[in-house]
């Protein structure tokens, strides 16, 4: 126990480092991967059977491939050589645009089409329809399960070590293999991670339930 | 009343058909509403009021026929651009019975949006004109709030509101007061007599048969997809011509 104390206050600055480079890799994928789902998602549901079945393969190769492979696929498989960090987010936003845009088309199915023709009777285009009315309550639909799965990402971002990010768990692993201190270090890193997802998903409730309050 | 022929009408349709798959609900349907005039519509559940009404703004694309609104003639056979869909809908207001609003937006939004959509006009320009009909509806107190705090009556002003904003020249009601007590369905009828009163162009589809006799100026009676009869609300209310008709105003007249 004592050791486990030390080991904390000893390597505190590498892990928080290493948790920062994964805070960095998580923001980094959400800001692409989010986005890229919903565009996913309304491709998937368009007019244009072109479209849609573009979107629903990518969509599926996306979720059918795991993501360690992906992140293998991207940082050694392709010619280009990108730096870990680099190959990482990509691999890990591939991932999160092609899952998220299920959760996220859900949430636009969720919205009553009453609206969408009150919306059409008063002369709104498609696209104004989509932009004013579909999206902004399917995202709020969306949202609980949409940042359930952030935080799923966040602790994925730990596959990334595998090609060597220097994010929490490469962190961990790299101090355990000069130590030998590997339960106290790789116990540190998962109570690390836990910490952030359990106050993440304790705010994602709050905040749900402040939004229903107002619904 | 009925100015049939006269000069151009408002809304005129010409044999519209609309089948869904193999089931004919509206078949060779014609009707001419004159500019002014307050058509209500009426007629057992099933006869195609709402369908015949939802191919007036194309939110139904009929299978065949032409659909005309104030000088936009549709054919509804050919491929519809879509200019002509906005210009069609741009001059053809639409309430429903259920009234649609969009939750996520204070009551003053979901008015002025669809003005700066539809009509480019600034957001100063389209808040101050929903602000000026909240008060036509007696709502200018209701700016800020959202839909679900407001009662059904209310809501269904506001829709009427929203719809005006466009400037449309013709309105199309469907059973706009069938979701509300008999109380909030009054807040709400005398909006529409007083839409009535200032001229405006409207199609009622109703089951409110003391605005069908004594606001509308025009009676349609429809059945199985087509029109039974139609003319004066007084003579046909008081001699129906068709035994379909007398069977059917009897039973409502029993139900209220
Ligand atoms: N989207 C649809 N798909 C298939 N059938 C439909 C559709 N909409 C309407 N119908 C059918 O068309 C017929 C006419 O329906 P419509 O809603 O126009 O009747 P209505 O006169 O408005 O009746 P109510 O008084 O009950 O509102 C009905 O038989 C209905 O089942
Ligand atoms: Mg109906």
């Amino acid at each position: 126990m004592s050791t486990l104390w030390s080991d904390l206050v000893t390597y505190a600055d590498p892990l928080m480092e290493g948790l920062w480079v994964s805070l960095q890799l998580t923001f980094m994928t959400l800001g692409l991967g989010l986005p890229g789902g919903l565009v996913l998602a309304i491709a998937a549901a368009s007019r244009s059977r072109a479209i849609g079945m573009v979107a629903t393969t990518l969509v599926e190769l996306g979720r059918g491939t795991p993501v360690l492979v992906l992140l293998l696929l991207v940082y050694n498989g392709i010619p280009l050589t990108l730096p870990a960090f680099v190959a990482a987010f990509i691999a890990l936003a591939i991932s999160t645009a092609a899952y998220s845009s299920e959760i996220i088309r859900g949430g636009l199915q969720a919205v009553p089409e009453d609206e969408v023709e009150a919306g059409q009777a008063l002369g709104m285009s498609r696209a104004h329809v989509l932009r004013d009315v579909i999206v902004p309550q399917g995202l709020r639909i969306a949202m609980p399960p949409l940042v359930g799965f952030c935080i799923i990402m966040f602790q994925a971002t730990s596959l990334a070590y595998v090609i060597a990010v220097r994010e929490l768990t490469a962190q961990a692993k790299s101090i355990a293999n000069e130590t030998f201190h590997y339960f106290n270090l790789f116990l540190l890193a998962g109570a690390l991670y836990a910490a952030l997802s359990i106050s993440a998903s304790v705010l994602n409730q709050r905040a749900e339930k402040r939004l229903n309050r107002h619904a | 009343m009925t100015n049939l022929g006269t000069g151009n009408p408002a809304i005129r349709l010409e044999n519209v058909e609309k089948s869904f798959g193999d089931h004919v609900v509206l078949q060779n349907v014609s009707l001419s509403v004159g500019a002014g005039q307050v058509f209500a519509l009426i007629g057992p559940s099933g006869a195609g009021k709402s369908t015949l009404l939802r191919c007036i703004n194309l939110l139904e694309r009929p299978t065949s026929g032409s659909i005309t609104v104030d000088g936009v003639t549709i054919q509804t056979d050919h491929t519809i651009k879509p200019k002509e869909l906005a210009a069609l809908r741009s001059r053809v207001g639409m309430v429903f019975q259920s009234f649609n609003l969009f939750p996520h937006m204070t009551v003053l939004r979901n008015i002025a949006l669809p003005q700066q959509r539809v009509l480019g006009r600034s957001r100063a320009d389209a808040e101050d004109r929903a602000h000026a009909l909240l008060g036509r509806v007696g709502l200018a107190d209701k700016a800020s709030q959202y839909p679900a705090r407001c009662s059904g009556g209310q809501q269904q002003r506001i829709a009427i509101a929203r719809a005006l904003a466009l400037d449309p020249k013709v309105m199309l009601f469907d059973e706009p007061t069938s979701a509300l007590d008999p109380e909030l369905g009054l807040e709400v009828l005398t909006v529409m007599r007083e839409l009535a009163d200032e001229g405006m162009t409207m199609v009622v589809v109703t089951h409110e048969m003391q605005f069908a006799r004594d606001v509308s100026d025009h009676l349609v009676v429809m059945s199985d997809g087509g029109i039974l009869e139609e003319g004066d609300p007084h003579d046909i209310f008081s001699g129906p011509r068709h035994a379909r008709t007398r069977q059917f105003l009897r039973a409502v007249v029993d139900r209220q």
